[in-house]
């Protein structure tokens, strides 16, 4: 009796088995097809950034270029200013991300652990918030910077980004929060703990996980966002890196070769980051897609 | 039961340094957006309270309007069509595969990227073939030159080629999001079913299909939402052209304000849009709550 259960448990583990050996090369064949579809346009975009415009404008789609053409990628750096788009990116992503975590804690503290009233009011307008599209909110947005006189300044993106940020981190911060348990408080409050002692050294380094989460949906949100700087940025040196791809694609359209190769400049950094923490991002990217 | 008793001003100094910056970033424009809707102002010089004219003429006399929302509805339906494709990939990689992050992590790589990247990656994959244009490259390849198509310029395609690329871009997500949800279905359930005679489709059909509804709300209202708010992709592949073929709600209200300078008329269709989109919400949610009633 007892080996027999052993063995419907193990079969059961491997519930993956499939039953038809057809069916098999089948769904092999169509992974492997999507696996390219999904893939190959970015590996074409590689090889097209090395090639010569010659060699783009006649060659086949396939063709590799006889001599990579490293010199797209000087001009696509020297001409289009990629180390400032960079650093500008990385400034307003890290300083959105460092704000929204800060605030965004606070509240998710207060909202799952105070005792008040107000705590699940506070947490609905949060979550009315999520359901606004950020497009909506250009304009008068706009009206008021312009009015406040912070239109092209880094300020004018990162106060809008914050604000955007917030709601999904409160909802997965204080989701977390909630689940602490609360004998922890009652403790460090026998020992005489204040509130922002309790805040600093135990409900913040227990809530790292969720704060990774955080992080890496603000930085694919932040870094990626392009509509509002292009609409408050106008100065050169302000643009962030989305933004300053479309104007370098714009002005030198002809250069083929530089725009390919800015293109996958503009796509490195979180393609790297990818690579490097792609189970992370993954996760926190189904966790961010928990809306409404 | 929670334990923390504070002081008001503890709690003030916790919550309304988000609160106060958040209602004054996001639910003061719309408030404003709200109110300038119903004037007639350019943004700069006086402006003339209209009342609900710009509603009306939006409603009644805009040529562009009625399109645009039909094609915003379009881009939902069929943002939610790939929503099966996106289940029905989990499921093989789930039953198939050995290691399938590997797959999972690789159909999701477009998503991370920006959509000026794969705006103009995909700009460039339609260029003609004489400039470089991979897929009009690909069909004469195959003998098909009457295939080729100027993919954004041809007002007649260059929608479907925009919602192409929203596809191919999201379906990693979706398939991700799908996966994720099936991977936390227990086993058990799969073993009991087993037992009673239900096996690979049959056993989806009873188990996948119901445990994953809650899965479902999420890649909906993604897909709902994420498409009513359509926008960077169009501005940046196509800017609403040709001659407005390409013109979704969000980016028609760009145009009219910033473009044409008619902040009031503007700030109606932003108004339109966020009651679509809130009214959306809801309906959806009120859906699977039905939904998740009847299956539990």
């Amino acid at each position: 009796m007892k080996s027999n259960l052993s063995t419907v448990s193990r079969s059961a583990t491997v519930h993956t088995k499939p039953r038809f050996s057809i069916a098999k090369p089948l769904v092999y064949l169509l992974l492997g097809i999507l696996f390219v579809t999904q893939l190959y346009p970015l590996i074409w975009l590689g090889i097209y950034s090395l090639k010569n415009n010659e060699e783009i404008l006649s060659g086949s789609f396939f063709s590799l270029p006889a001599v990579p053409q490293w010199v797209n990628f000087q001009n696509a750096i020297e001409a289009g200013n990629y180390f400032r788009y960079l650093s500008n990116s990385v400034f307003v992503t890290t300083v959105t991300m460092a704000c929204v975590l800060l605030l965004s804690s606070l509240v998710a503290f207060a909202i799952s652990r105070f005792r008040w009233r107000y705590g699940q009011i506070v947490m609905l307008v949060f979550l009315v918030g999520m359901m606004i599209p950020m497009q909506a909110t250009l304009l008068p947005l706009m009206i008021i910077f312009k009015n406040l006189s912070l239109l092209n300044t880094h300020a004018s993106i990162i106060l809008p980004y914050i604000a955007f940020q917030t709601p999904i981190a409160v909802f997965i911060l204080s989701g977390f929060m909630k689940s602490i348990p609360n004998e922890i408080e009652e403790s460090a409050i026998i020992d005489g703990a204040g509130i922002f002692r309790i805040f600093r050294s135990i409900i913040m380094p227990v809530s790292i996980p969720p704060m990774m989460t955080v992080c890496i949906l603000t930085f694919i949100n932040i870094w990626n966002e392009y509509i509002l700087a292009a609409t408050f940025i106008s100065s050169e040196r302000l643009k962030t890196l989305p933004f300053g791809v479309y104007s370098f694609v714009s002005q030198y359209s002809v250069n083929y070769g530089a725009i390919g190769a800015f293109l996958v400049l503009g796509a490195l950094p979180v393609i790297l980051i990818y690579f490097l923490l792609a189970d992370k991002i993954t996760k926190g990217m189904v966790a961010g897609a928990v809306k409404g | 039961m929670k334990v923390l008793r504070v002081s008001k001003l503890t709690i003030a100094l916790f919550v309304l340094p988000c609160l106060l910056l958040y209602i004054c970033l996001v639910f003061v424009p719309i408030l404003v957006s709200l109110y300038s809707g119903l004037l007639d102002w350019n943004g700069i010089g006086e402006s003339t309270f209209v009342g609900l004219e710009n509603f009306t003429n939006l409603f009644f006399n805009d040529k562009v309007f009625w399109p645009a929302v039909k094609r915003t509805l379009m881009f939902a339906v069929f943002s939610m069509a790939e929503i099966p494709i996106a289940l029905f990939i989990a499921i093989l990689l789930n039953r198939f595969i050995r290691r399938p992050n590997f797959l999972v992590s690789s159909y999701f790589l477009p998503v991370i990227l920006s959509v000026v990247i794969i705006g103009q990656l995909w700009m460039t994959i339609y260029n003609p073939a004489s400039m470089g244009g991979m897929l009009n490259q690909i069909l004469e390849a195959l003998n098909l030159k009457s295939w080729t198509r100027s993919w954004l310029t041809d007002p007649a395609i260059a929608m479907y080629s925009i919602y192409f690329v929203a596809l191919w871009q999201y379906l990693g997500y979706h398939t991700l999001i799908q996966f994720t949800g099936i991977q936390n279905i227990p086993a058990d359930l799969y073993e009991a079913a087993k037992i009673d005679g239900a096996e690979g489709l049959k056993a989806d059909w009873h188990i996948t299909f119901p445990m994953n509804i809650p899965i479902f709300k999420i890649s909906i209202v993604l897909a709902f939402i994420g498409s009513l708010q359509a926008f960077d992709m169009i501005m940046v592949m196509t800017g609403g052209g040709p001659a407005n073929a390409t013109d979704v709600i969000a980016t028609h209200m760009y145009n009219m304000s910033f473009k044409s300078m008619k902040y009031g008329y503007g700030s109606s269709i932003a108004a339109f849009l966020v009651g679509v989109c809130l009214v959306a919400t809801i309906i959806i949610n009120y859906l699977f709550n039905r939904l998740e009633r009847k299956y539990s």
